[in-house]
């Protein structure tokens, strides 16, 4: 079991996502690294704020894991919420797409295109729930 | 007279000035018998907005009218009188229609050549032009201490909260706990919102925001964005007002708020940029209006009459009272964030 967000909980997801042959088909195109800001929320256990970084690359995962802000902020893409709003995309409470439009994952970078890959996102979002986790907060 | 003076970057002090005159028909002399340090001041106490060494500061004060020109109709030596921060015409298009703040000939007390070069208002008398127009007077009820800020940012708050139209039960957040800040809650509340949050770092004033009845959030502890969902089921404020005037503190109002929610700007912003997805703007239906300066001529007789009832009442606020003659520690306990407010006695 892996703890929500620490380097081995990314290192368990980036293996996940190599591992997915559906995820291989639907972004056979992306292209650009993706950085999650997970904002520190105190009073749940994330005392400070997380950057999980994912250099994804024509379907596949070629690296990643915590970083520092440094190289996440240079990330070509980078989403942004409160833990708490991130532990609602793991378990499925929140649709990431719909999360982007509505502004509760803030996205930097080319939002149209990230919309584009639907089906990559959302299947991102399947691989982390095969991700056993752990969160800071409890169950 | 007896003057507070910008000397140097981080210096002021308390020197003699020439007396405040009647230069124009419609001036009128106020011998001042409260004024107090804004966070105004501090730009130009900073340097970060231009002022000549000698220079008189301040905006804020109450006094009693000493003289008036021969073009004054509405007041009298002896009447005890509120001073606008900004000085308007009162007879341009924009005048007319209540927005002073966007006047033709807006000008601003204390500000050096950036408020067209009107001395301040931190001074044991002040000239105030246009006096019909710049001046209000101060029921008999009503002390001096607690008009003081209706001139400016207790006004400013309540005009920010107007002009948010918030509806009875709103859950409404202030990002901002500063002095503006803490008018905007008391004018949420006065105006029937439900639970207020208040948003800051400091632990005084989040103190002091919850005095007057806000749910203190203390944003090194607590993600507010998270603090407000967990208030609305997961919607978000109606309302947020922004009283930082920092891009952090902008995007942050931004998450706050709900979906079709309305976001006032009070805060004050010069060159800063943000980046905007406006596809997501639209999405959300946000509305989102920059106060500006407030029009305080246009809300401050709402804002007494909201004193006068005791839905706002800025005594909390008040940190320390100095003489004049004092007004250097008054700065550097201001700057410092030592005091929440400094109020000078001339």
């Amino acid at each position: 079991m892996a703890k929500f967000p620490t380097d081995p909980w990314f290192q368990e997801f980036i293996a996940a996502i190599n591992r997915s042959e559906r995820y291989r088909e639907v972004a056979a195109t992306w292209e650009g690294d993706v950085a999650f800001r997970i904002e520190a929320e105190p009073d749940k256990g994330v005392p400070t704020t997380v950057w999980g970084f994912l250099d994804l690359w024509h379907g596949e995962c070629r690296g990643g894991g915590v970083v520092d802000e440094e190289r996440g902020a240079a990330s070509t893409y980078v989403i942004s919420a409160p833990y708490s709003r991130w532990r609602e995309v793991l378990e499925g409470d929140l649709d990431p797409i719909r999360g982007m439009m509505q502004g509760k994952l803030r996205v930097q970078g080319d939002l149209p295109t990230i919309i584009r890959y639907v089906s990559a996102a959302n299947e991102l979002v399947h691989l982390t729930g095969t991700v056993d986790t752990q969160f800071p907060d409890g169950d | 007279m007896r003057a507070v003076v910008f000397e140097s970057v981080c210096e002021v002090r308390v020197t003699d000035v020439p007396d405040a005159a009647i230069e124009e028909p419609g001036d009128a002399v106020v011998r001042v018998t409260r004024t107090a340090i804004c966070g105004s001041d501090l730009h130009f106490f900073h340097g970060k907005a231009p002022i000549d060494p000698g220079d008189v500061l301040g905006h804020e004060a109450v006094g009693i009218v000493k003289a008036v020109g021969t073009g004054v109709e509405r007041f009298s030596p002896g009447d005890r009188v509120v001073v606008a921060f900004n000085i308007a015409c009162g007879a341009c298009w924009f005048c007319r229609r209540g927005e002073m703040q966007l006047c033709d000939d807006f000008r601003n007390l204390g500000a050096g050549a950036f408020g067209g070069s009107l001395a301040g208002a931190q001074a044991t008398h002040v000239r105030v032009p246009t006096a019909d127009v710049n001046l209000l007077r101060i029921p008999d009820e009503v002390d001096d201490e607690r008009a003081l800020f209706v001139g400016d940012i207790l006004t400013t708050g309540l005009y920010a909260a107007s002009i948010a139209e918030i509806e009875p039960g709103s859950v409404v957040a202030v990002v901002g706990c500063g002095p503006v800040g803490f008018f905007c809650i008391q004018a949420a509340r006065a105006i029937g919102a439900g639970q207020v949050f208040a948003i800051d770092l400091e632990p005084g004033r989040l103190e002091l925001a919850a005095s007057v009845g806000a749910v203190p959030v203390n944003a090194r502890e607590r993600h507010p964005v998270s603090a407000l969902a967990e208030a609305t089921d997961g919607r978000g404020a109606d309302v947020v007002l922004e009283a930082v005037g920092s891009p952090s503190a902008y995007e942050s109002a931004l998450g706050m708020v709900r979906r079709g929610g309305r976001v006032v700007v009070v805060g004050v912003y010069a060159g800063e940029s943000v980046e905007m997805q406006l596809g997501v703007y639209w999405a959300r239906a946000l509305t989102i209006r920059f106060s500006g300066i407030c029009p305080v001529h246009a809300w401050w007789e709402r804002a007494m009459d909201e004193v006068i009832a005791g839905r706002v009442d800025p005594s909390p606020l008040i940190s320390h009272r100095l003489p004049l003659e004092e007004a250097a520690h008054g700065y550097a306990l201001f700057d410092r964030r030592e005091a929440t407010k400094v109020v000078l006695m001339p």
